[in-house]
């Protein structure tokens, strides 16, 4: 009930903001804890496919932070197999309760977009992107293409 | 398993629910390894060595035995319940425990599961090893590698309640070229006879089918079930039948045993889709449902009801039971209280505190024989605690009578502890004493518009330093030691003549220790102890029931009793666990452990793990503060802070005086205030909030337990007699104090801004070595929490986010005082300019309460 206040309004806000990057926002009107969402990078080699992820709020958020995970396999040096990701911002020491879900995505779609090698949850991964870029690209726009979900149209 | 097969068909549900594992699965089960005994050669030294073995399962975890001083024949007999796979490789390390360098290996041998496992299709029941203890020889005239390994002794090991039919187990892809490591099983390598096996079990448990006899009395006996004890099963326990466990698929995998992602649903469990197609899980079993894919339960479990159709859960590999599901993390931290079992006693005989006729008991200000006894200054509009009256002597000298446990002293409860007058006389011109909202005596200068918790009467020479209101000079009546001859004299003159005898069997120690207490009336408690362990039949003049109070105290922890955790993963204090309503009759054990929490205190004995510093200013009826909630939950601290610290009105935080916590995947919902869901948190209101919040975060879901155990304690002993005490000085008395080694401190401490040499960090191992050893048990708990070292030393203290060493970090200016971050270990110590200094501003941190720890 508590987090379920703030979380309506973040989501009405988030909403209407009409985000071109984060689309087709599915939330259970019995459950608002957790949401489901699609991410559309705009940064070569992502922007071939569209990516699914999930956020978890605890119950007692906004005093601990969500969890993100991304359903739809994705190539990325800063996000593992099993689609955990390594986010600052939602990190234990620099979590905020002023910090909104708003706000996650975007450092969420930004680290999508610039991955940031020298802080991998996948080093093989960081260290092709760092001496093999082109190779890095190829294998990405590959898992993009096979895994990721079709990019809506408007 | 038959009896699986058997139980689930009461509980209607049918077995082909259960879902097949996908192939890629490996699957845990535990095994009840025993290390029995070995014979080492003797090397014709003239100093036998101090054998313990190191047992590491998979190169992971490792289990450690005992010492054994001075022998080649050593015994230990300790049993360890591990986590293996059909694959996994038991190493055996025999190690020489040496006090000044380090641990030197005898010898050592690697067998595999796999192999003992396929020559006993799958059985491992009372099954003895007889292993050769292989050492590598440092020879350099020897000339081929495999003569340098030589046997050097014997090791016999039992393993014990594992069970898995090999038809389901496939082979492992066999590493090649053995000879250099002595990955050995049975049958290949250089030493073919190097494991030796036999069947103890009289009755041949094992290759057939024998037949499970569960004794079905058990789960009819309410206190039985409602605790993890001893199922009454025959010899042989519930073995493998073939068809029946269809889902145990096992295959190799190199390496650690990592959790396959996707296990199959545990029987009565069900998958189901919402709306947006998200899958969530039906447990048709308790009529829940969850987000989160349950894991199965693992192998040798099974889930039953008890006639009143409440569920739980049978471990067949321990013969026990419990109230809540067991998962991978509750088998792991019980898998670490067991191995914690080897080393308990061995840590009661290390405790002590101070010899008690060392207290003078006889000084105290109830002592008959003083006249000068002061007057006890009576505020009469405050009430006295319930059950409590104020009585006169035909003197016309006033007692109090606590009728609840039939005690009387000569103090007023309500002010006992506590300074009876403040004195404002000596003060310096200019000066006046006042408290801090906590109770605590702080000095105003007026002269220069300052405050301190500095006496200024200190600076005077003794002779005319004040009395305090006990009648003992102020400085002695602070030291703990004059505190607890307070707390022993009233213990002594509330003591009941003749003794009450309580007899309990080690293997149901828990249950006839609570059913012996709970029957007898509070007060037999503080008669003198008599223990008796069953077929020990002996005198206890205090060994016995000193073992008997450790033993119990490790024994409540048992994580499947769910009444206790560990605090913050910290893995030495505890607090009340508020999922323990699992466990219906958890309060009546709540009471009962009070009961015997006071009974410790009150006899004197210590017990095995302590409680969070939170939970002791509880007991102590002290205000709690919002940083008391960094200790157990940084991350909801450092919200609070924020919260404290920043301008709300523009972060729009959008919080209202309404909040939730889950427990057991539900979520409880609180209010703060009376409508506190629509009143919005605000600047002008949030000094408030954050003492509402912080009233709440220390108190939720476990207000009942505490308000249990502290009326089971205050039955034994009055609450009103801790007053003397801060929440520091309660865990050393309850606790006791160790032997503190500061080469294995020193070594193990870490540094940030700060290095080795620094003068600083010279002068502090200059302070710890100085220190006594009460202040340096109190030095570490000012740091850490807690005063005591954890079993392996000072390299294995952990902090809320595991291994955490002790800590020293350059902070701020020599102006300062000491603080620290007990999760983290961590002392932040300013750059004093010289020793003297560091020492004067470390004790004030030390002595002193927590007000100085913080900011």
């Amino acid at each position: 009930m508590a987090a379920t206040r703030r979380l309506q309004k973040e989501l009405a806000d988030i909403r209407d903001s009409g985000l071109k990057s984060f689309r087709d926002i599915q939330v259970d009107e019995t459950n608002i804890l957790a949401w489901q969402g699609l991410i559309l990078p705009e940064n070569p080699p992502y922007n071939k496919g569209a990516f699914r992820i999930e956020i978890n709020f605890p119950a007692e958020y906004p005093f601990k932070p969500p969890k993100i995970n991304f359903k739809t396999k994705i190539y990325h040096p800063n996000i593992d197999e099993k689609g955990q990701v390594c986010l600052p911002i939602i990190s234990a020491e620099n979590w905020k309760p002023a910090t909104k879900a708003d706000q996650v995505i975007q450092a969420l779609i930004a680290l999508v977009n610039d991955p940031e090698p020298e802080h991998p949850l996948r080093a093989e991964l960081a260290e092709e992107y760092l001496k093999d870029r082109k190779k890095f690209f190829k294998n990405a726009e590959d898992y993009a293409k096979k895994f990721g979900e079709k990019r809506p149209s408007d | 398993m038959g009896t699986i097969v058997e139980s689930f068909a009461n509980c209607s549900i049918s077995t082909r629910d259960r879902v097949i594992a996908p192939s890629n699965q490996i699957q845990i089960f535990q095994l009840i390894v025993t290390i029995e005994s070995a014979s080492l050669k003797n090397n014709g030294g003239l100093i036998k060595p101090h054998p313990y073995v190191e047992l590491i399962v998979d190169d992971c975890k490792r289990n450690k035995t005992e010492v054994i001083k001075n022998t080649y024949q050593p015994k230990w007999n300790e049993e360890f319940t591990v986590l293996v796979t059909p694959y996994s490789i038991l190493h055996y390390r025999v190690l020489d425990y040496c006090k000044f360098q380090k641990d030197v290996l005898i010898a050592e041998k690697s067998i595999s599961l796999y192999d003992i496992l396929s020559n006993y299709n799958g059985v491992c029941d009372n099954l003895e090893l007889t292993i050769d203890l292989i050492r590598v020889r440092h020879h350099d005239h020897q000339a081929s590698a495999s003569n340098n390994l030589v046997k050097v002794g014997e090791l016999i090991t039992i393993l014990h309640g594992f069970h898995i039919d090999m038809s389901q187990v496939s082979n492992p892809s066999r590493e090649t070229g053995n000879s250099t490591n002595n990955h050995q099983g049975l049958s290949n390598g250089d030493f073919s006879n190097g494991v030796r096996a036999r069947s103890r079990s009289s009755t041949t448990a094992a290759i057939g089918s024998p037949v499970p006899t569960i004794d079905t009395n058990v789960s009819n006996n309410l206190v039985n079930n409602a605790l993890t004890n001893n199922i009454r099963t025959s010899q042989t326990p519930p073995s493998h039948n073939n068809s029946a466990e269809g889902t145990i698929t096992v295959h190799h995998q190199n390496g650690p045993v990592t959790l396959p992602i996707e296990e199959p649903l545990p029987a009565g469990w069900e998958m189901r889709f919402d709306t947006f197609s998200r899958p969530y899980y039906v447990d048709h079993n308790t009529k829940s449902t969850s987000w989160e894919r349950p894991q199965p339960l693992p192998a040798g479990w099974e889930l039953r009801r008890d006639n009143r159709g409440r569920i739980y859960y049978v471990d067949h590999n321990t013969r026990t039971t419990t109230w809540q599901r067991p998962n991978i993390e509750r088998l792991q931290h019980y898998q670490h209280w067991q191995g914690e079992r080897a080393h308990v006693v061995q840590q009661g005989n290390q405790r002590f505190l101070y010899p008690q006729h060392a207290l003078g008991t006889g000084s105290g200000p109830n002592s008959r024989q003083t006249t000068g006894v002061p007057p006890t200054p009576v505020v009469e509009e405050e009430q006295l605690p319930n059950g409590w009256e104020k009585r006169l002597q035909p003197d016309g000298r006033s007692y109090f009578v606590n009728h609840k446990s039939r005690i009387t002293q000569w103090e007023d409860p309500r002010t006992q502890g506590t300074e009876l007058i403040i004195d404002n006389s000596d003060l310096p011109t200019g000066w006046e004493v006042r408290k801090t909202t906590d109770g605590i005596r702080y000095f105003v200068d007026h002269n220069t518009h300052t405050t301190t918790f500095e006496d200024p009467r200190n600076h005077v020479p003794p002779i005319q330093c004040s009395t305090g209101p006990y009648g003992v000079p102020a400085a002695y009546e602070r030291s703990f030691r004059w505190k607890l001859s307070q707390f022993r004299y009233l213990c002594q003159s509330n003591a009941i003549s003749s003794h009450i005898k309580i007899t309990v069997s080690r293997q149901t120690l828990f249950e006839d220790s609570y059913h012996q207490i709970m029957r007898s009336a509070a007060y037999e408690m503080r008669k003198r102890l008599y223990i008796v362990f069953r077929g020990e039949e002996g005198l206890d003049y205090g060994g016995v029931s000193r073992e008997w109070f450790f033993l119990l105290s490790h024994e409540v922890l048992n994580p499947m009793y769910c009444l206790f955790e560990y605090a913050n993963k910290n893995n030495y204090s505890l607090q009340i666990n508020p999922a323990s309503y699992v466990n219906p009759d958890h309060l009546l054990y709540f009471k009962f452990i009070g009961r015997f929490i006071a009974m410790a205190l009150y006899h004197g004995r210590f017990i095995y793990s302590g409680f969070t510093m939170p939970f002791y200013k509880r007991m102590l009826n002290k205000k709690l503060t919002m940083k008391d909630i960094e200790s157990i939950d940084p991350e909801f601290y450092n919200s609070l802070v924020w919260i404290r610290d920043n301008n709300l009105e523009e972060s729009d935080i959008e919080m209202y005086f309404g909040v939730d916590f889950e427990v057991l995947g539900q979520v409880v919902h609180h209010e703060l205030i009376e409508n506190g869901d629509k009143v919005k948190v605000t600047d002008t209101n949030k000094d408030e909030y954050i003492r509402l919040m912080t009233e709440w975060r220390m108190t939720r879901g476990i207000e009942e337990q505490t308000q249990a155990l502290l009326d089971g304690f205050n039955e034994v002993v009055a609450l009103e007699w801790l007053k003397y005490f801060d929440e520091r000085e309660l865990e050393l008395m309850l606790c006791g104090m160790q032997e503190i080694d500061v080469e294995d401190w020193q070594q193990h401490t870490i540094y940030r801004h700060y290095n080795r040499t620094s003068k600083q960090i010279n002068w502090f191992w200059q302070f710890v070595k100085q220190a006594d050893n009460e202040k340096r048990a109190r030095l570490l708990q000012f740091v850490t929490g807690t005063c005591r070292v954890p079993v392996g030393g000072f390299a294995e203290l952990m902090g809320s986010n595991g291994a955490q060493r002790f800590c020293i970090e350059k902070v701020g200016k020599e102006t300062w005082l000491p603080r620290s971050h007990t999760c983290f270990n961590r002392l932040d110590l300013p750059p004093y300019k010289s020793y003297d200094q560091l020492v004067e501003k470390l004790n004030y941190a030390i002595e002193e309460t927590e007000g100085f720890a913080q900011e």
